[in-house]
Parts: C-alpha cells; sequence; structure tokens
C-alpha cells in the first residue's frame, strides 16, 4: 500500500469535506498497521488538526438556528464594512 | 337563516325592476347561456382536472380564456393517452355555453360545456419552452451550476420563496431534519404572476452578491406548469446558470420539468428534500463521526508510542540477556567435554585391564609350562650364532666406508678409497690402491 498523499499547502481553505476525506485516508492508513512510528505520529498529528477544523465547522452550524431577511443580512454586512472601513 | 317568505323592498331610487329570488335568476340565466349559439373553439389545454364525474380544463390563448367542463364518459370515450391534454396540448372544442345555478349548499359555476374534443398539436407555449431549453443546452448553460462545488456543510443558505407559502415551513423542517443551525437567509418573492420571474431573479443576485451565501434554494410548493411558467423565464435561467452559488431548484412539478430545474446544480422534488441536499451531512451524526475519529486518533498514538517503549525496553535488555545466553551454552559445553572425558577414561581404563589380564594370563601360561626354559635356551643359542662379534672373533674382519657404511664387494672398496678394517679385536684404517684382482 502506499503512503497517502499529504494535503499539499494551498490559498483555498480546507473545507469540511476535504477535512473528513482526508481523515478517511489517515485512519485507514493507521489501521492497515503499516505506518512506521515516524509515520503513525505523523498521522496523528494531521488528523488532529483536521479533527478540530471539523469540530469548529459543525459548532459553527450548532449553535441555533439564524433566521435573516435578506435585507438585514445586506444591512449587517454594510454596518461591518462601514466600521471596518472606520 | 330562515327563508324570507315575502319579497323585500327594492333598494330606493333604484328604478331597476326586482328585486328577484337569486334562484330563480340564476335558473333563467342557465336557461339564457344554454339558448346561445353552439360554436367551435380552439385554444390551449391548461390545469387540466379529472374527477369521477366530470373533466375540467381551462382554454386559453394570448387574449383570453374560458373555464370549460366535458362528462366524465364523454372523455373517456375520446380514448385519448394519459398525456395528450398536458398543460399547453392545442385542441379544438365543440360544445356551448352552461351554467350550474347552484344551491344554498353548493357553489354555482359557468363553464363551456365540451360535447366534442380534437387535440390539435403541441401548444405554443410548450414548444416555446422546448425551444429555449434547446437553446439554453445548445449554449451549455446546462452545466456551468453543476460544475460548481456544493458545500457539504454550508454555513449560511439563502433561500428564495414566497414569504406565506409552505415552502418556507418545509424547508425550516428539512433543515431540521438535518439538525443544522447555521444562518438562513430568506429572500421573498412572488412565486407565480407575472412578475414573479424579475423579482426571483433579482433575489437570486441580491444573495450572490452578499458574497457569504454557500448556497442557495429556490422553493414553491408545487402547482401546475401554468402556474410555475415563471420558472421558465429566460432571463431567470440564464443568471442562475452563471451564478457563482450552486442552486437547488425545488418548485415542485411532478409530470413536467421547467427550465429552472436544468440549469439549477440540482432539482429536487420538495422543498424539504432540496433543505436536506443543500446540507448533505446530517450534523448529529457528522459530530459522532468526527468524535469517533479523534479517539480512535488517541489509540493509534498512544499504541505506537508503546510499541516504541516495548521495542527500546527490549533493546536495552538484549546486551545482558545475549551474554547469559553464551554464558549458559559455555557451561553446557564444559559439562559435556567433562562428561566425554570420564567416559574415555573408563572406556582405557577398562581396555587396560582386559590387556593386563591376557598378559598376566599368557605370562602365567609361559612361567608354569614343561618345555618353556629349554625353548628359551634354545632361542639364545640362535640369537649369539647371529652376532657378528663372533665371527670378527673367529678371524673375519668387517668392511666399512668412511660413513660407517658396509662394504661388501671389491667394486664397493675401490669406490670408497678409504676404508676401515674392523677385526675381533679393533678397527684399523685402509686405503684400497691395488689393481682388480678378479679371482
Amino acid at each position: 500500500m502506499t503512503e497517502p498523499e499529504p494535503i499539499p499547502l494551498t490559498a483555498e481553505p480546507l473545507t469540511y469535506e476535504a477535512a473528513t476525506a482526508r481523515l478517511e485516508e489517515i485512519i485507514k492508513r493507521l489501521d492497515s498497521g503499516e505506518a512506521g512510528l515516524r509515520e503513525t505520529l505523523e498521522l496523528c498529528r494531521e488528523g488532529r488538526t483536521l479533527v478540530e477544523l471539523c469540530a469548529a465547522e459543525l459548532e459553527a452550524v450548532g449553535q441555533g438556528l439564524e433566521e435573516l431577511q435578506l435585507g438585514e443580512l445586506v444591512a449587517r454586512l454594510e454596518a461591518g464594512a462601514g466600521a471596518t472601513g472606520a | 337563516m330562515a327563508e324570507p317568505q315575502t319579497r323585500p323592498a327594492g333598494i330606493d331610487g333604484s328604478t331597476l325592476p326586482g328585486p328577484y329570488g337569486v334562484g330563480a335568476y340564476a335558473a333563467k340565466l342557465r336557461d339564457y347561456l344554454r339558448g346561445r349559439s353552439r360554436v367551435q373553439l380552439f385554444g390551449e389545454v391548461w390545469n387540466l382536472r379529472v374527477s369521477r364525474a366530470k373533466v375540467y380544463l381551462e382554454l386559453r390563448d394570448a387574449h383570453g380564456a374560458v373555464p370549460c367542463s366535458m362528462w366524465r364518459d364523454d372523455f373517456d370515450a375520446l380514448g385519448l393517452g394519459e398525456r395528450a391534454l398536458a398543460d399547453g396540448a392545442q385542441v379544438v372544442v365543440a360544445g356551448g355555453l352552461d351554467y350550474y345555478a347552484g344551491s344554498r349548499t353548493s357553489s354555482p359555476a359557468f363553464s363551456f360545456a365540451i360535447t366534442a374534443l380534437r387535440v390539435a398539436g403541441e401548444g405554443d407555449l410548450l414548444a416555446q419552452l422546448d425551444r429555449l431549453r434547446k437553446t439554453l443546452d445548445a449554449e451549455g448553460l446546462f452545466a456551468p451550476q453543476k460544475r460548481l462545488h456544493r458545500p457539504a456543510l454550508p454555513r449560511t443558505i439563502g433561500v428564495v420563496t414566497g414569504e406565506g407559502g409552505k415552502a418556507r415551513d418545509d424547508v425550516i423542517a428539512g433543515l431540521r431534519r438535518r439538525g443544522w443551525q447555521g444562518r438562513l437567509v430568506w429572500a421573498f418573492a412572488p412565486v407565480q404572476d407575472r412578475h414573479a420571474a424579475p423579482r426571483i431573479t433579482a433575489a437570486l443576485q441580491d444573495l450572490a452578491a452578499t458574497g457569504t451565501v454557500d448556497v442557495i434554494v429556490v422553493a414553491r410548493g408545487g402547482g401546475s406548469l401554468a402556474d410555475l411558467f415563471c420558472f421558465c423565464d429566460e432571463t431567470l435561467c440564464r443568471t442562475i446558470a452563471l451564478l457563482g452559488v450552486p442552486v437547488i431548484a425545488s418548485v415542485g412539478h411532478h409530470t413536467d420539468r421547467t427550465l429552472i430545474d436544468d440549469v439549477a446544480a440540482m432539482s429536487c422534488s420538495t422543498p424539504t428534500h432540496a433543505a436536506e441536499s443543500a446540507v448533505p451531512v446530517h450534523c448529529s451524526d457528522a459530530r459522532a463521526s468526527v468524535l469517533a475519529v479523534a479517539r480512535r486518533l488517541d489509540v493509534h498514538s498512544r499504541r505506537a508510542l508503546l510499541h516504541r517503549a516495548q521495542t527500546l525496553a527490549r533493546l536495552s535488555r538484549a546486551p545482558g540477556e545475549h551474554l547469559a545466553g553464551e554464558r549458559r551454552r559455555l557451561h553446557q559445553r564444559m559439562r559435556e567435554i567433562r562428561a566425554a572425558g570420564r567416559r574415555r577414561v573408563q572406556t582405557e581404563r577398562a581396555r587396560s585391564a582386559r590387556k593386563a589380564l591376557v598378559l598376566d594370563r599368557k605370562a602365567h601360561a609361559a612361567g608354569t609350562g614343561a618345555g618353556g626354559a629349554a625353548r628359551l635356551s634354545a632361542l639364545a643359542s640362535a640369537l649369539t650364532a647371529h652376532d657378528p662379534a663372533r665371527t670378527l672373533d673367529r678371524g673375519y674382519a668387517l668392511v666399512t666406508g668412511r660413513a660407517g657404511e658396509i662394504v661388501t664387494s671389491a667394486a664397493a672398496a675401490r669406490q670408497a678409497g678409504d676404508v676401515r678394517l674392523r677385526f675381533g679385536d679393533a678397527a684399523v684404517d685402509a686405503t684400497i690402491t691395488g689393481h682388480d684382482d678378479r679371482a
């Protein structure tokens, strides 16, 4: 079995689905028992980072449904942009 | 309310006749309409409804429409296929005006009573729709939305729908079913009349322009294709095709596809399904999965460290264990050597004992035999007879070379030159000088 390719560092933020897909690869590699100590520890470290990312994404959609009308969202964004600009 | 027994007074100042009872007037109206000329009409069929006794439809064209009805038996006798009178089908009908007068407990209804019907061809609207579908497809506008990435876990979802419609509740129900509790942005717009398409288009553009919406659901609670025709608007469809945010369409028509179904990233049959499709991940399950993955990572990490610790401990014990093993092997070898030595000594001792016994027996046999002394004496005499000293004593001489080798011929004596002559009493040296004197 070949070692899974590490995720390249790009400017694009890692998506939830990319993170979960990579986690599946990592668990599969670890379960195979073919990874040495150094690789195992590196995969575990990478996996923990991805778990934190996934948990943060799930946390963001688990705080209670927030309903807005389009006008409210636009006003909020404009207020935010104004505050940033000021 | 009790039926008035007497006719009430009319409206003061009105010059119109009456008042008449409405039932009598309705009956007169029915008779009047039935008395009008029977004609043939042509137009497009819309909103066909088949009930147990009658079939209802609307006959439309660009300038107007008439509600029509037909007895179910007459309709069935036509033997038309299920799709022959789909919305937009062009038909010619024959019949006349009719009026159901109704009663206190039933509603009145006006309709053109059809007695004969012929399908004339595909309706203009459907033909126009088909042409537009082919044009958009040829321009490749069905593909861009399908290529957009739809996030598995969107943080913000935009919804374009009617403000008072049931679709709104259905969308929320679908999202709750997924356990999703993110930000939901409503962009309300009419979803049925001729003002709908521009408003829906503007709502979609505004939602996408915020830059924070991950996916947009366009939802309507169903209806006939005529009701949903705004979702076939060319500008709306072109806008969706080029929008940078994925759109999930749910306009709820089961038999006909609107154009928005073709250009959108995904088409769903109900707003609930659309909401679930907007969030492919079930959030509660996903949380459990992430937790399980975190635990498995911990297990693998601990197991790897434990394995390394055990390996190091085993390696640290290895030299001592190796020495102990070698020591054991050496001791064993020494024990084997000692045992082998003891066995050899015992074997040799037994063999020597056996030889000594044999010699003892021989010596005993020799010492105690009758002719033993005589035999020994004879052997001594024979030995003495062969002694060379006795021959020298009798006057013979022994010739030897310089190196002490025996010279036994004249030729050897000449070759040696200097010889020693050994007599019985002593030896003298001599040199061979004479000629050969062969006998």
